[in-house]
């Protein structure tokens, strides 16, 4: 049995898979102690277990270890002159009007920071010889004195050769057992010291918390009689035993939005899609992902708190729109809606629970895609009068019908996540006409069709279960593993060549790390080359494809890249430059084999009712069906509402739906 | 005509976005390391009558007056004389421009045969010629500070891309790669903003998007002068001043008669002294937008998006001569300096009439450090900018080591220096202890950077200031330090540089530059034992104020 338990903010959703049956459970989180709230699900779905072989995990510990500043104690050391370099940061400010502005605070004083004598070169070489003497008259004390759990080390250059803070780690770890030791080079082999220092320390600052956590996890665990695989999502996308997990704790940020991805990714593709905009619409959020063959975009680096990570996680973009978005007027007399939400706690109007504020989910119960006594598949009751009193100010102000102005506000919600699709379509430049749209999350497949046509997007899929989609993608996610070396050399045949022979050694000590990780099987690896013009500064990454390794030449090498420059920028497709490459990139997958199937979740079927919805300027009528009265096979022509336990879909005029084999809602735009 | 409410949300921000979009792409494509690390380039999106429409908020200083160098080339070839694939380019400093280096291009967006606005970026390009690499302090004119491009109009196909344009820029700067190169993102930068609007005039139709960027204009205007309304009415007179002109020790004192109206404000700046011989002069743009940039951070919350509406409510009258409207040929080429005294100058004025929202007056320079190699390849050319310490407010100290608030430019990585200049290395990048002015909040830290010369040849060049004139604090804070550059000669000797000085460097030269911090806000009695503790503790405050409290009270 394979077993994913994800802790979300709000809720921990279980998904359990066997054979062909799932069970889906959904308990409330328990934010102090999380471990308690994923243990109550286990409980809850009445698993025995010794019967489970895999168990797939996700939590926000690490995330709110930071945004909490709950980490270890940590000190940081850098080279003589620099150790500043986490306050001096980028010398920027990230809103350019803000008299008031502060910069991001990094979770370390500035008594913490301390410099070891030493110089390497941009190439490596030996500049000042780490001073050892000193290490040890000076530095080592501070660090006994200080009491720190962790120490981050990051000196200059060490990305080129880590040959001074392997030494300075080593020479820590003698005189100092028991305090966790993170090196720059381990974390994030790239050049960029600030962004390189920045995860150096949020890694050492979180490790100790996960590693307490997930050993916790692990003991209770075993007393419970578990014998299986015990492995944790990471924000790349793949899972990692929990042992290792251990030693790579910053790869746990954001682990919850990679599993939703994945797990929508792994549904689509039972539907034969792999060409993918995903989109999860929750409470207060709506997160976006492009999914290109199957494969969810990477990013090369995110940040918390306003530092940054410099480590691959999936490039997925979020926006302030969610069900719980407010709509309001500013000063200006302009609608908006969102980024401040309702939240759980009153909530949208219709809770019911002293909220007066207009919200995204009032605006649904105002125009009748959701009925008040159907929420959560009748689970929870809302006020629809509620929902419309909160919209009357809005209607007055702008003179519009209470309807007008909830569907206005939906359409600015819509407007809100097309363009943090464009963000990661057009303006990465990609069509999403040319992808399939894959709502989920509570809200998602309710708006899906009207964002789908503001892109110009003809197939939308909504998988079944779209509000659990995040525990599915535990279960149903890969191992992976990336590795990063930043070597910088000018395109010709001969650094072609050097670039498949790196690639070689990437591969190769990728490898063994699955080995450690006691994970056999054979590795799917992608390989990417960062390269850039000579003389810019940020590089555009390529992948290289498998069919062309061991034979790379410079000619190959800069019309892929070329290519992909002119797609992002409209510039340099055939300009005679000089190009270099920067870093090389080798991500290492285990695929897991087939993933397990999602079914729906029972709701009792009934027969269509007749449901009056207003579309654009009128009110329609149409039917309301429930998911599992639908057949396989059977169309649907919009207008027409569909609704599922978790989710509801809209389907509207110029759309048909229908259920698939893979249990997947196909809509398509027929007009 | 009437745009309903939703129409105009969705357009608008639309139009931010592509802005948005604009900019990040000038920069991630651009080549050289001013533009590209240093983030010293600006986009942004114009009606067809030449006004700011949206901006990518880059910085603040370029963005201002886009408008008044789009409408100098507007006035040379009216817009219904455009044709596809023209072109426009402005960097004169005295029909709209601001100085030599900043090269504002506007490419006009047809759709259906009629130009519906523009798209716009600007680029600090690392060497434009003139007397010397990258930075020319002895200029006495503006023709010894580069090529000056007045308001012209070229076409794309047949000017650039091996044109002769092209080919008349190439063979008038050192650094022919990166300036070409950084052009290049500048079109590119352009094309992206003329493909969105294009697309959104497809979507929603050519009226509704035009009538959208006239709404957003008016929108920014009715907010600015709902934020004046709140404020007290009255006069108010601020005053700062340049600490030299790099010739004599005369301060250059720039005046502020600042007057609150109704819903509308008028800034004066009668008073401020003639205009020098060097190039320290403000032209009437830079003038102009460091004035806005300042009521603008004042009066509005960060959200009011910044466009042309914003300035209507804002009258601003510059004699015409003076420092701040130098005729020509005058040098500009350090005309950060003086418009930061203009900003200095207005929000001394408006501390008057709101305490509660104006911060003292911060390091506030723009610190231009140049290096440069001549070798046998070539120019090496490294030029980096440097703000220092912002002043404190009310509730908060000033924030440490960061681009003053005109500017808003990125260090360089040390470690892409290292891999991209042979001729010297940073040895040095710290907060200074002690650098701020105390008070009831202090003002944020000035930092030190180090540079060790690696070569033989080597060409220093700066022009800085506030090495003499020191941040006045307010309501009691205490001034932030003033700065200072320093050369340790490999022999021993200790050379102290003026504010605006070239020098020649040597193998083992080491050069520490020094930004001071910003004034504090109130008086130090009232700043709260953590607050002293934490500095204390963390070795930013060498010295504990309270112990002279305790020594006086003995």
């Amino acid at each position: 049995m394979r077993v994913g338990v994800e802790v979300g903010g709000t809720f921990t959703d279980l998904v359990a898979v066997e054979g062909g049956r799932v069970v889906v459970t959904k308990v409330p989180s328990t934010p102090k102690s999380p471990d308690v709230g994923a243990f109550a699900a286990l409980t809850a779905s009445g698993i025995d277990l010794a019967r489970i072989e895999d168990l797939g995990h996700g939590s926000t510990v690490a995330t709110n270890a930071v945004l909490e500043r709950k980490g270890a104690t940590v000190a940081f050391v850098a080279t003589a002159g620099f150790r500043d370099l986490l306050f001096m940061q980028r010398h920027d400010r990230r809103n350019i009007y803000d008299l008031f502005y502060a910069k991001p605070a990094p979770p370390v004083r500035r008594k913490d920071c301390f410099e070891a004598v030493e110089r390497l070169r941009a190439d490596g070489s030996v500049e000042t010889p780490l001073d050892e003497a000193k290490v040890k008259a000076q530095l080592l004390p501070a660090l006994r004195d200080g009491g720190y759990r962790a120490v981050a080390i990051c000196l200059l250059n060490a990305y080129a050769d880590p040959v001074h803070e392997k030494r300075l780690s080593a020479l820590i770890a003698e005189a100092l057992p028991g305090v966790l030791v993170t090196c720059s080079h381990q974390v994030a082999r790239e050049f960029r010291e600030f962004e390189r220092a920045s995860t150096t320390l949020l890694s050492a600052y979180v490790q100790p918390v996960i590693d307490g956590y997930l050993h916790r996890f692990e003991n209770k665990l075993a007393e419970a009689g578990f014998k299986g695989r015990f492995t944790v999502m990471q924000s790349n996308g793949g899972r990692l035993p929990a042992e290792a997990m251990r030693q790579s704790a910053i790869t746990a940020l954001y682990s919850g939005p990679a599993a939703g991805v994945v797990g929508a990714t792994r549904q689509a593709a039972r539907s034969g899609f792999k060409d993918l905009i995903t989109f999860d619409m929750g409470g207060t959020s709506t997160d976006v992902c492009l999914v290109q063959d199957g494969r969810p975009s990477l990013a090369a680096e995110t940040e918390i708190d306003g530092l940054p990570i410099r480590t691959p996680v999936l490039d997925i973009v979020s926006v302030g729109a969610g069900g719980g978005s407010l709509a309001w007027v500013d000063d200006g007399g302009m609608l908006r809606v969102g980024p401040q939400s309702a939240g759980a706690d009153p909530g949208p109007a219709c809770y019911g629970r002293g909220g007066t504020e207009p919200a995204t989910t009032d605006a649904h119960i105002v125009i009748g895609t959701i009925r008040p006594g159907a929420f959560l598949g009748g689970r929870m009751k809302l006020d629809g009068e509620a929902a419309r009193r909160a919209f009357e100010p809005l209607a007055e102000r702008f003179s519009l019908s209470v309807e007008q102005a909830a569907s206005s506000a939906l359409q600015l919600a819509d407007a809100n996540i097309v363009r943090a699709i464009q963000l990661v379509s057009t303006e990465r430049g990609r069509d999403p006409r040319d992808y399939a749209l894959v709502p989920f999350g509570g809200a998602g497949p309710l708006h899906a069709a009207r964002i789908a046509e503001e892109l110009g997007i003809s197939t939308i899929v909504v998988p079944p279960n779209a509000g659990v989609i995040s525990a599915y993608g535990l279960v149903a996610s890969d191992y992976t593993k990336f590795d990063a070396v930043t070597r910088k050399m000018k395109l010709d045949d001969t650094a072609a060549r050097e670039a498949d022979r790196v690639f070689g050694e990437m591969r190769e000590r990728l490898a063994a790390q699955f080995a450690e990780m006691k994970l056999p099987g054979t590795l799917d690896y992608t390989h990417t080359l960062d390269m850039r013009f000579v003389g810019q500064a940020f590089e555009v990454g390529v992948e290289i494809p498998a069919d062309r390794l061991g034979s790379l030449d410079a000619t190959y090498l800069a019309g892929l890249f070329a290519d992909a420059h002119h797609r992002t920028f409209m510039h340099g497709a055939n300009l005679d430059r000089p190009v270099e490459i920067v870093t090389l990139r080798v991500g290492a997958t285990l695929p897991i084999g087939g993933a397990p199937k999602l079914d729906r979740e029972t709701l009792e079927q009934r027969a269509p009712e007749q449901a009056k919805i207003f579309h654009g300027e009128a009110w329609l009528d149409c039917d309301r069906h429930t998911a599992e009265a639908l057949a396989a096979g059977q169309a649907i022509t919009g207008p027409a509402v569909i609704e599922g336990y978790t989710a509801t879909t809209w389907v509207p005029p110029g759309w048909t739906a229908g259920l698939d084999e893979a249990d997947n809602l196909i809509l398509r735009r027929t007009s | 005509m009437t745009m309903n409410p939703i129409d105009y949300a969705v357009i608008s921000q639309a139009l931010i976005a592509a802005a948005r979009e604009m900019g990040v792409k000038l920069i991630r494509s651009a080549y050289s390391t001013i533009l590209r690390e240093a983030r010293d380039g600006s986009a942004g999106l114009m009606d067809r009558d030449g006004n700011t429409v949206a901006q990518a908020e880059l910085i603040p200083m370029q963005l201002g007056p886009i408008g008044e160098t789009l409408r100098a080339c507007l006035r040379r070839h009216p817009v219904e004389t455009l044709r596809k694939g023209d072109f426009l380019i402005n960097n004169d400093p005295f029909e709209g421009g601001q100085h030599i280096p900043d090269v504002f291009i506007f490419t006009p967006i047809f759709v259906d045969g009629r130009v519906v606005g523009f798209g716009a970026s600007v680029a600090h390009h690392l060497d434009l010629g003139g007397g010397a690499p990258g930075l020319n302090i002895h200029a006495s004119d503006v023709y010894q500070e580069g090529l000056r491009f007045p308001p012209s109009r070229y076409s794309f196909e047949h000017d650039w891309n091996g044109g002769s344009f092209e080919r008349l820029v190439t063979a008038n700067v050192r650094v022919p790669d990166l300036t070409i190169g950084d052009f290049n993102a500048q079109f590119a930068a352009n094309a992206i903003g003329v493909m969105r609007v294009k697309q959104l005039c497809e979507r929603y139709g050519t009226d509704k998007v035009e009538a959208a960027m006239h709404e957003m204009q008016d929108y920014s205007e009715r907010r600015v002068r709902a934020a004046i309304a709140q404020a007290p009415k009255g006069t108010f007179y601020g005053e700062d001043a340049v600490d030299d002109d790099g010739l004599s020790d005369e301060p250059l004192v720039v005046k502020a008669k600042v007057t609150i109206a109704d819903d509308s404000v008028e800034i004066d700046f009668e008073g401020t002294c003639a205009q020098v011989k060097r190039n320290l002069n403000c032209p009437y743009s830079s003038t102009l937008s460091a004035a806005l940039a300042c009521v603008k951070s004042v009066l509005t919350s960060p959200d009011i998006p910044y466009n042309e509406g914003m300035a209507r409510p804002i009258a601003i009258k510059v004699p015409y001569g003076s420092l701040l409207n130098p005729r020509p040929p005058a040098p500009v080429r350090a005309r950060m300096i003086p418009a930061y005294r203009v900003f200095n100058a207005v929000m001394k004025a408006l501390a008057q009439a709101l305490p509660d929202k104006v911060i003292a007056t911060g390091f506030d320079c723009t610190t231009a450090f140049c290096l440069s190699h001549l070798g046998e390849k070539g120019y090496s050319v490294y030029l980096e900018i440097f703000g220092g310490g912002y002043g404190a407010s009310k509730d908060a100290d000033g924030c440490d080591a960061v681009d003053s608030p005109l500017s808003n430019c990125s260090n360089a990585p040390v470690e892409s220096l290292d891999i991209d200049y042979g001729f010297f290395r940073i040895v040095g990048y710290e907060l200074a202890p002690d650098s701020f002015g105390l008070g009831a909040r202090r003002g944020g830290a000035g930092f030190t950077r180090r540079c060790e010369i690696l070569h033989d040849d080597v060409q220093l060049a700066i022009y800085s200031d506030r090495f003499r004139l020191a941040p006045e604090g307010l309501l009691g804070g205490e001034p932030g330090q003033r700065g200072s550059c320093r050369v340790f000669r490999a022999d021993g000797r200790v050379e102290e540089l003026k504010s605006k000085a070239a020098i020649d460097l040597g193998k083992g030269d080491i050069v520490e530059m020094f930004v001071g911090g910003g004034a504090g806000f109130g008086r130090v009695v009232e700043r709260p034992d953590a607050m002293i503790e934490r500095d204390l503790a963390d070795g930013l405050l060498t010295r504990d104020p309270r112990d002279a409290r305790k020594l006086a009270a003995e």
